[in-house]
């Protein structure tokens, strides 16, 4: 039975991925590449039973999409394997991200918010002054309004995801992992402490999305008196990459990233993991972190995709 | 810093309640809410109570200047004392049942019956209390599970040893018959409960979050500040929500 809804559930976060109707056929290829070998048959089957509980629908004859009710189960289902999972979903990014940081080409990852248009002023003010104060993770971010995930009305703003960085690490041959998402306590414009941290191995919601909906982040404080808290990844390397660390990060700062807030094997009041080295790095998130701080309410999705690096230094 | 199963465990150990007499001490939780939103918040919390979903009937409101376990409340607010969930980790724990806090998440209802989790931090892998935080993530449908017995709630899961299942069944069942209904579901021995994959020769227990009521007021557009697991008090000295 527990087999059963693994099955389905794949086929939903197959066709969640997909914004055009995929056939019977396709998605049995689709689901043996993801290790579900089943006969097109079995997968007809399988999507009798999606389209009566209303997961799924027909298009004509060019095969199903998600309905409403469907995307929202992806978000519901199997909690024991969505534990952990907003890191596997990132790792896909992280490794289609061809960025080099020595030539400043290839693509990056990024996030997408939404921006209703008559609040756009405002967050756009909101994230100049993160941007300024050098508390994001790159420093820029590009305005889009063609783009079939922006509804009408609204403006999208791509930011580039930290999770650019794990696969810069990871074309140089480094293992990294993507350990905490964290609140970090700075003082007079330097880290102090973090003053609680989630990891990423152990949730379903994104970390750094929880600490700004429970309004436990004042990066405004940081911008207008040096003093607050921000939001802050912690990655883990292995102790021999030490080298490595300092050359990458210097050429992403001459391509516009912000340098990381410390690197070492004991850092503020961190847990050592032995012959581990933790990089934390203020995330892209204090961009929406702020704005949300000023009562805008936004929709961020976490790792929407990839892009050239070029297209977000455009001007906007 | 510290992760919560540490906390959870460090509080566990000084929880001395005895469900039998209802006599001893528990972990509560703070919250503080608007003066004037007393009357609609202790209604609330009696509708929370008669749903089930709160995890005990005990609470306490503390006036504004007035002290209550050493904490003085301030100006225009009224502190609402309740009991945190965790209680129940003491209990077991001190009756010497191996015990392992799980963790907190969102929990699926349906004709007021559970059906699965559907959000979950694991408390290994946090420092802030995962009900306090996932209250005001806008995942929680208390409301609708009160009034339409359909929804969400907030609630936890521990894991104990097979070979305590006696003693297990006997101290829920303790629990449930004196002021502390909100024990959910025990599952069987090396079987995944509501969706959560227990050890090997465990089961799990779920019980409802101490926070359940907070989201309720959440949800109701009132303003309310929690810190949940804020220490421990003599079960005494609290009130009953029904004698409101």
């Amino acid at each position: 039975m527990i087999h059963t809804e693994r099955k389905y559930i794949e086929i939903l976060r197959i066709l969640k991925e997909h914004q055009e109707p995929v056939g019977a056929k396709r998605l049995s290829e689709l689901m043996a590449e993801r290790g579900f070998v089943m006969s097109d048959r079995a997968v007809q089957y399988y999507l009798s039973y999606l389209d009566e509980m209303g997961f799924t629908q027909k298009v004509g004859n060019y095969g199903r999409i998600l309905t409403e009710n469907g995307t929202s189960e992806t978000e519901r289902a199997l909690v024991g394997g969505r534990i952990g999972f907003i890191i596997s979903k990132l790792e896909r990014l992280a490794f289609r991200s061809t960025f080099n940081p020595d030539t400043g080409t290839g693509e990056v990852g990024y996030n997408l918010t939404r921006v209703p248009e008559p609040i756009l002023e405002g967050v756009i003010s909101c994230f100049e002054q993160v941007k300024r104060s050098g508390l994001g993770f790159f420093n820029g971010y590009r305005i889009i309004d063609k783009d079939p995930r922006i509804p009408k009305g609204n403006v999208g703003i791509i930011s580039v995801c930290s999770i650019t960085m794990d696969g810069v690490y990871q074309r140089l041959g480094v293992p990294v992992r993507m350990a905490f998402g964290g609140r970090l306590s700075i003082k007079k414009n330097s880290p102090d402490c973090f003053l609680d941290v989630i990891a990423y191995s152990g949730t379903t919601v994104d970390p750094l999305q929880i600490f700004i909906a429970a309004g436990l982040t004042s990066v405004q404080n940081i911008v207008r008196t040096g003093n607050g808290v921000a939001l802050a990844n912690v990655r883990e390397v292995p102790a021999m990459a030490e080298g490595i660390i300092k050359d990458v990060s210097e050429s992403m700062v001459k391509c516009g990233f912000n340098p990381p807030v410390c690197v070492g094997r004991e850092v503020l009041n961190l847990q050592p993991e032995p012959s581990r080295i933790s990089i934390v790095s203020f995330s892209g998130m204090n961009y929406i972190g702020n704005a949300c701080e000023q009562g805008y309410k936004l929709e961020t999705e976490i790792g929407a995709g990839n892009i050239p690096f070029s297209k977000i230094c455009e001007d906007n | 810093m510290k992760f919560v199963n540490n906390v959870i465990e460090d509080l566990a150990m000084q929880v001395s309640l005895n469900p039998d007499t209802e006599e001893g001490l528990v972990v509560y939780n703070l919250s503080l809410i608007r003066n004037e939103d007393l009357d609609t918040v202790t209604a609330l919390v009696k509708d929370a109570f008669k749903s089930g979903i709160t995890f005990s009937g005990y609470v306490k409101f503390v006036e504004s200047g007035e002290q209550f376990c050493g904490h003085k409340i301030r100006q225009g607010c009224t502190g609402y004392f309740s009991i945190c969930s965790t209680t129940l980790d003491g209990v077991l724990v001190r009756k010497g049942i191996p015990l392992t806090p799980i963790g907190g998440g969102v929990l699926e209802v349906e004709k007021r019956k559970p059906t699965r989790f559907i959000h979950m931090i694991l408390y290994k892998a946090t420092t802030i209390d995962p009900l306090q935080v996932l209250t005001a993530q806008g995942v929680t449908r208390i409301l609708d599970v009160m009034y339409t017995s359909n929804g969400n709630i907030l609630a936890n899961i521990r894991e104990c040893h097979m070979e305590a299942e006696p003693q297990i069944t006997q101290t829920l069942e303790e629990m449930s018959d004196s002021g502390f209904p909100g024990i959910i579901e025990l599952g069987a021995p090396n079987t995944p409960l509501l969706g959560v994959s227990i050890s090997t020769d465990f089961l799990g227990v779920v019980a409802a979050g101490g926070t359940n009521p907070m989201a309720a007021i959440k949800e109701k557009g009132m303003w309310l500040e929690t810190q949940a697991m804020k220490g421990l008090v003599d079960v005494k000295s609290m009130d009953w929500i029904e004698d409101f």
